[in-house]
């Protein structure tokens, strides 16, 4: 029997969602309630039901990839590990003051939240180096041995090291590292030399100590996985998914846990990148809308986009916006994610100056949308649409949830449209349209605020609203085409299948280009490709080379890869290209040539890329709702109420297809507007064709 | 709301003005070269529509809000008729381009759709110098506008898309760091031109008619709202009076005299009585007084009201001419930021009785903001940040520490990039324990920062706040701690800097500036704090146990496992009260 088949799991805060594939492209999806006090349980009843439907032996898995909540929640919840903090004498408040600011203004009462160590936890040490790696004062190691016993006292399971300027010389560090790791043989220790090798303290030092507080329990996570796993059979290994949007091995994730926090978003943008590749779209804009909040990242000829830096339990951001603050700050490489509170449970209300507001409230599952009909009073996006005619008037969820349409008219009414003197369906598209908008500013985030223009890209619509939302929200940025993929609802699974294994590593190089010493260069990367190799021990790698780069005397850097080949003149010459063209793309600005480059760090990016997946095959259920079809609004511009058939995936083809109609599915639901038209492509995605806004008033 | 306004339209197109004011202000984030843009975030972005007022400011600094509307007035007036595609404007003047300082330069941009003046993008920075006695342009010693460096009313500094080179050349000319300058003023004009693509852009979605119209609407709408926010408090005069500690080390105190009339759903600060205007450049031009009260009346209101001009127009601000917070021509104003800073706080302490549970107790006021210049290889530099902060108490928790001032949400220089940058090497940066004023909770802890010069020899420059009139606790709180500003000389001698140095000093190698910033003021009776809180205090090191006794009559077991006296704290506190009675 050969263990080659592959199983993803992807927690989430209400259902774990199983995926599989199997070598005819049959699609084979679940979903199960997550087990937060042992969510290897959910996982392992999950995967069990999946494999009974698909008729497969345990043993003939051969991977099991996994999205995992666990070190987010850590941090959220402050529920991390009784960590310590070692910093060089005088500067022990660092990771408390951060940086500074705060992420909303002309708020007097705002509370901090509070450091990952606090101040008892947080020892000085004698030694400090200079910003070239010169060393001003040696480690005292009697400071040292005097830490280690005051760390014994306070029971520690973590301990993070981040002294000033140890990116330019790790020397006191390790030292240190050494000391603690002979003298304390359980604990967690975490260097900022192995976890973020670059300048700016604040980051570094924060980062660091994400992953020493966060690495004992994802440890502890990921045992316990794979023991109940192979209790049942499965065996074999643990594939765990990064922020980067890579996938690594449990055991490396352990050790570099800080890696994983982010990774719930990513495998979606994964997932979309695949698609891209696979079916020919390679600049795409991922709309994730899901019951909260809703998610947007770009991929540009097929290349995702990394996040400069981003914080964990900031509340929603926009990445690229000027928020900032609120969170804990995490600089490790990431897929550049934004994030709005706007999703099918935001709660619908007025303020005090008679305008309307979507979010950032979520009425979340419970008491969920008024329609639910469990104490739900208030009025939410799902409402508007079930109101409109986009959503089935008696099931939602593909039929797991019974709905009342009277309640969502009622809420709408009562809240919202006679206080505003407007009537039931204006004000129902009315919402329709305001969380559009808001939505509208996470994609922005991650294309205008980056210099790219959203026409230049196809909308991918998943999560179960991507597809109720996504052609309106298209038409908002004028894009004109938006696709819905197959099990778009479980697409973050699909994601896990589709990821590389991959690590990501970096370290500080501070040179201009004009005097970059090569060899030094090229030792840096040398080593960086040792540590991958010891990582992947006979594996077939791909390594992608990076720099950070910026004009000198500017504080923030883009990331540029370098050619493949020799490190001469001329790939020097195309590295400062690439970056100038960059900095202009974004900025709008480069001063071509006549102003001095500078590089700050170099990264190294060790790819093991994963089989080439099969077209997913589609199946014929039919609508969930029972419907054939439904009187529908679209809005200004049409009739008032439009019959629209409602559909399966499976009715479409080949042929364009006039608007409108609705194909409802299992697990989402996609509306296509009178004026669009949509066909299925040769890999079952609806591929939908947007016509400007009816109305629009363009001269 | 009227009926012939579609308020999904309004909500819809006020969150596409946001997006843009925001992107602009990302563009000059990122491609700006000056430590106090790119790290302090010294900066400020709007659209406007196409009489200058604004539709919504970039979410950065406070204190500019509400600042852009008379240099607009201004642009506008001037140049009427004679506004072209193309154009770019600079302005830095207070008195002949209601400018704010010399170092805040206005870059400007019209916006033209179809032919037609339709929107302005506008920015406003702090540069790293514009010339003058000191390096940094903040002389606290000027005496006369004409001391504080380059003076620039509105003028065009690109003419229909041609750079007006000499306006370039004598920029560059007349600043210690002309590649900072010339590369963050590129930054301001770069964020212009997003703005511009980005407006243009909702003309050709919706028409300009429809954008220009909900423009007004938004007005109204902000304005609605801000009164709904102002009719919530109880109406009365609510006075405060502050005051700065002087200028030197022998300067008169100068009076901020606040009178806050809330009437209905109108508000109206008023600061007659006020100190005259002085010899000194923290004189406070009116644009940025009143765009001070504006900031502190916004932040008394929960609600989220959009930051363009209608706002403003439920506040009056009284100033009158020739004080302090009103200078005439040619009175300084280099480092008016200071008494901006004090006039916020002054308004919160006035508000304090208004909305006892909308602000705390007094913080550390504005930011420090040491500057070091010289030369090194023959090279100027001008190392400048502002230092911020700590809050007061509120009447729920304590006061927060390593925090901004209200007035701009700015962020510290990095160390390490400071260390790599700058001859300069930072010896301490922390909190400093026991600085918290005492209450029921606790005033922030006091900020310190130590600087070493490393080249031979480089002027020190510093403005600050707080040593004499430390910040005020509320309810029974107590003042936070003194501020102080030391010269550790490199062969041990000792020097304590006024908080506001008129004079310049001179820094040789190895010197070291001191910087501890005053403490938050407690909210509440000391007494009456949870001795466990005082607990957690000692345990975090942030109050020590002689403190715990002295001020909050807390007595400390002291052992392996500090832990509180709870008879001994008891008979403590008893016999405080009664000394108090």
């Amino acid at each position: 029997m050969q263990a080659d088949q592959r199983v993803a799991s992807d927690i989430g805060g209400t259902f774990t969602d199983i995926a599989y594939i199997d070598d005819d492209g049959r699609l084979v999806t679940g979903k199960v309630p997550s087990t937060p006090e042992n969510y290897a349980a959910g996982v392992v009843t999950g995967i069990g039901d999946l494999l009974t439907r698909a008729e497969l032996a345990p043993g003939r898995v051969g991977e099991m990839l996994h999205g995992c909540t666990v070190a987010t929640n850590a941090i959220l919840e402050q529920k991390g590990a009784a960590t310590a903090l070692l910093t060089t004498r005088g500067f022990r408040d660092i990771l408390e003051l951060r940086r500074i600011r705060v992420p909303r203004l002309y708020e007097p009462l705002y509370v901090k939240p509070p450091p990952l160590v606090p101040r008892r936890r947080r020892l000085e040490i004698t030694e400090r180096m200079d910003a070239a790696g010169g060393v001003l004062t040696a480690l005292d190691e009697a400071d040292v041995a005097r830490a280690i016993e005051r760390l014994a006292d306070m029971k520690v399971e973590a301990v993070a090291v981040c002294f000033l300027h140890a990116y330019a010389n790790p020397a006191h560090e390790r030292r240190v590292g050494e000391m603690l790791r002979a003298a304390m043989p359980g604990a967690f220790i975490s260097l900022s030399v192995d976890v973020l090798p670059e300048i700016r303290e604040y980051e570094r030092t924060s980062t660091t100590v994400i992953n020493a507080y966060v690495g004992p329990p994802v440890k502890r996570y990921l045992d316990s996985m794979v023991e109940d796993l192979s209790a049942a059979g499965l065996t074999r290994r643990l594939m765990v998914m990064q922020s980067s949007g890579g996938i690594l091995d449990a055991a490396t994730a352990a050790d570099r846990p800080a890696q994983i926090v982010e990774c719930g978003p990513a495998a979606g943008v994964i997932a979309a990148r695949e698609l891209g590749r696979r079916c020919g779209y390679p600049d795409l804009i991922t709309f994730d809308m899901g019951g909260t909040t809703a998610k947007a990242a770009i991929i540009e000829k097929g290349r995702l986009m990394s996040a400069d830096e981003f914080e964990v339990g900031g509340g929603i951001s926009s990445g690229g916006a000027l928020g900032g603050g609120g969170g804990y700050a995490l600089k490790l490489p990431a897929i550049d994610i934004s994030e709005v509170g706007a999703g099918g449970g935001s709660i619908v209300w007025i303020d005090k100056a008679g305008a309307l507001k979507v979010g950032p409230e979520s009425a979340g599952a419970v008491p969920g949308p008024a329609c639910y009909g469990q104490g739900g009073e208030a009025p939410t996006v799902t409402d508007a649409n079930v109101v409109l005619g986009y959503l089935s008037q008696t099931t939602l969820a593909g039929g797991t949830v019974e709905i009342e349409a009277e309640r969502s008219r009622r809420a709408i009414v009562e809240r919202i449209a006679r206080p505003l003197g407007r009537d039931l369906m204006e004000t129902a598209h009315g919402i329709h349209t305001v969380a559009n908008a808001n939505m509208m500013r996470a994609v922005k985030a991650v294309t205008t605020y980056r210099g790219r223009d959203p026409r230049d890209f196809s909308l991918v619509a998943f999560g179960g609203n991507g597809g109720v939302h996504g052609v309106d929200l298209a038409r908002v940025l004028r894009i004109s085409k938006v696709i819905v993929p197959p099990a778009a609802g479980v697409f973050s699974a699909i994601g896990l299948l589709n990821a590389n294994r991959e690590l990501n590593l970096s370290a500080a190089f501070r040179t201009t280009i004009a005097d970059i010493d090569v060899t030094a260069a090229e030792r840096v990367w040398a080593g960086l490709e040792a540590e991958v190799r010891a990582r992947f021990t006979g594996e077939a790698l791909a390594f992608r080379r990076l720099a950070d780069m910026r004009y000198g005397g500017q504080a923030f850097e883009l990331t540029v890869p370098l050619p493949d080949g020799a490190l001469d003149s001329a790939a020097l010459a195309a590295l400062g290209e690439a970056f100038e063209d960059e900095h202009e793309r974004r900025y709008g600005h480069k001063f071509a040539g006549a102003h001095e480059l500078e590089i700050v760090n170099l990264r190294l990016v060790g790819v093991v890329p994963v089989a080439e997946m099969g077209a997913i095959a589609l199946t014929d259920a039919p609508p969930p709702s029972g419907d054939t079809s439904r009187r529908v609004h679209f809005g200004p511009g049409f009739a008032a109420e439009i019959e629209t058939p409602i559909l399966a995936r499976a009715d479409l083809d080949a042929r364009l297809r006039a608007g409108p109609f609705i194909v409802e599915e299992y697990d989402s639901t996609t509306v296509v507007a009178p004026d669009c038209r949509a066909a299925l492509d040769d890999h079952g995605n609806i591929v939908i064709d947007v016509a400007e806004q009816p109305g629009d008033t363009r001269s | 709301m009227s009926a012939n306004i579609d308020p999904f339209q309004l909500e819809v197109l006020k969150s596409a003005f946001d997006t843009i004011a925001d992107d602009i202000a990302i563009t000059l984030m990122r491609t700006s070269y000056s430590g106090i843009i790119r790290d302090s975030l010294d900066f400020s972005t709007a659209i406007c529509d196409p009489n200058g007022l604004t539709l919504a400011q970039g979410v950065c600094t406070p204190m500019h809000l509400g600042s852009f509307y008379d240099a607009m007035r201004k642009i506008i007036g001037q140049y009427e008729g004679r506004i072209e595609e193309g154009d770019v404007f600079i302005s830095n003047d207070p008195y002949t381009a209601e400018g704010q300082h010399l170092p805040d330069i206005y870059i400007v941009k019209p916006i033209f759709w179809q032919g037609r003046l339709a929107g302005w993008s506008t920015t406003v920075a702090h540069h790293s110098d514009v010339g003058g006695i000191v390096p940094g342009s903040n002389a606290l010693g000027a005496v006369e506008i004409y001391q504080e460096g380059l003076r620039l009313p509105v003028i065009k500094f690109v003419e229909a898309g041609r750079p007006n080179q000499a306006v370039w050349d004598i920029v560059a000319t007349n600043v210690r760091t002309p590649e900072k300058v010339i590369g963050d003023l590129q930054a301001q004009m770069a964020a212009c031109v997003s703005g511009e693509r980005e407006l243009c852009e909702l003309f050709e979605r919706y028409g300009l008619d429809t954008v220009l119209g909900y423009a007004d609407h938004l007005h109204d709408y902000a304005e609605r709202l801000a009164r709904a926010e102002i009719a919530e408090l109880p109406d009365g005069v609510y006075r405060f009076v502050d005051h700065i500690d002087g200028l030197g080390e022998s300067g008169e105190e100068i009076v901020l005299n606040a009178a806050v009339t809330i009437r209905g759903d109108q508000c109206c600060v008023d600061w007659t009585g006020s100190s005259p205007q002085v010899r000194g450049g923290i004189n406070s031009t009116l644009p940025f007084t009143k765009a001070c009260a504006y900031t502190a009346m916004r932040s008394v209101m929960p609600a989220d009201v959009p930051n363009c001009h209608g706002f403003t127009r439920a506040i009056e601000v009284i100033a009158p001419a020739g004080t302090v917070v009103n200078p005439v021509h040619p009175g300084p104003c280099g480092a008016r930021g200071i008494t901006g800073y004090r006039m916020i706080d002054c308004l919160f302490g006035a508000l304090s009785q208004a909305a006892p549970d909308k602000v705390t107790a007094d913080g550390s006021g504005g930011s420090t903001l040491p500057t070091i210049g010289g030369y090194q290889d023959g090279k100027a530099f001008v190392f400048c940040e502002t230092f911020m902060g700590t809050w007061g108490a509120a009447e729920t928790h304590d006061g927060q520490e390593g925090v901004p001032h209200m007035g701009a949400n700015q962020t510290n220089v990095p160390i390490e990039m400071i260390e790599a940058e700058y001859p300069l090497r930072i010896e301490r940066y922390g909190l400093v324990p026991d600085t918290g004023g005492p209450g029921r909770h606790r005033g922030g802890l006091s900020l310190t920062r130590e600087y070493r010069l490393l080249s031979d020899e480089a002027v020190l420059n510093v403005r600050s706040d707080k040593r004499k009139h430390r910040p005020h606790g509320l309810f029974g709180g107590e003042e936070g701690h003194a501020s102080s500003n030391i010269l550790a000389r490199a062969d041990g001698a000792e020097e304590s800097l006024p908080v506001l140095l008129t004079d310049p000093v001179y820094m040789h190698e190895g010197d070291v500036f001191r910087h501890v910033m005053s403490g938050g003021g407690g909210n509440g009776e000391a007494l009456a704090r949870d001795p466990a809180l005082v607990l957690d205090d000692v345990l975090e090191e942030k109050v020590t146990p002689a403190h715990a006794a002295e001020a909050y009559g807390v007595v400390i077991a002291e052992g392996p496992v500090p832990r509180v006296d709870e008879a001994g704290t008891e008979a403590l506190r008893a016999a405080r009260r009664t000394a108090v009675s």
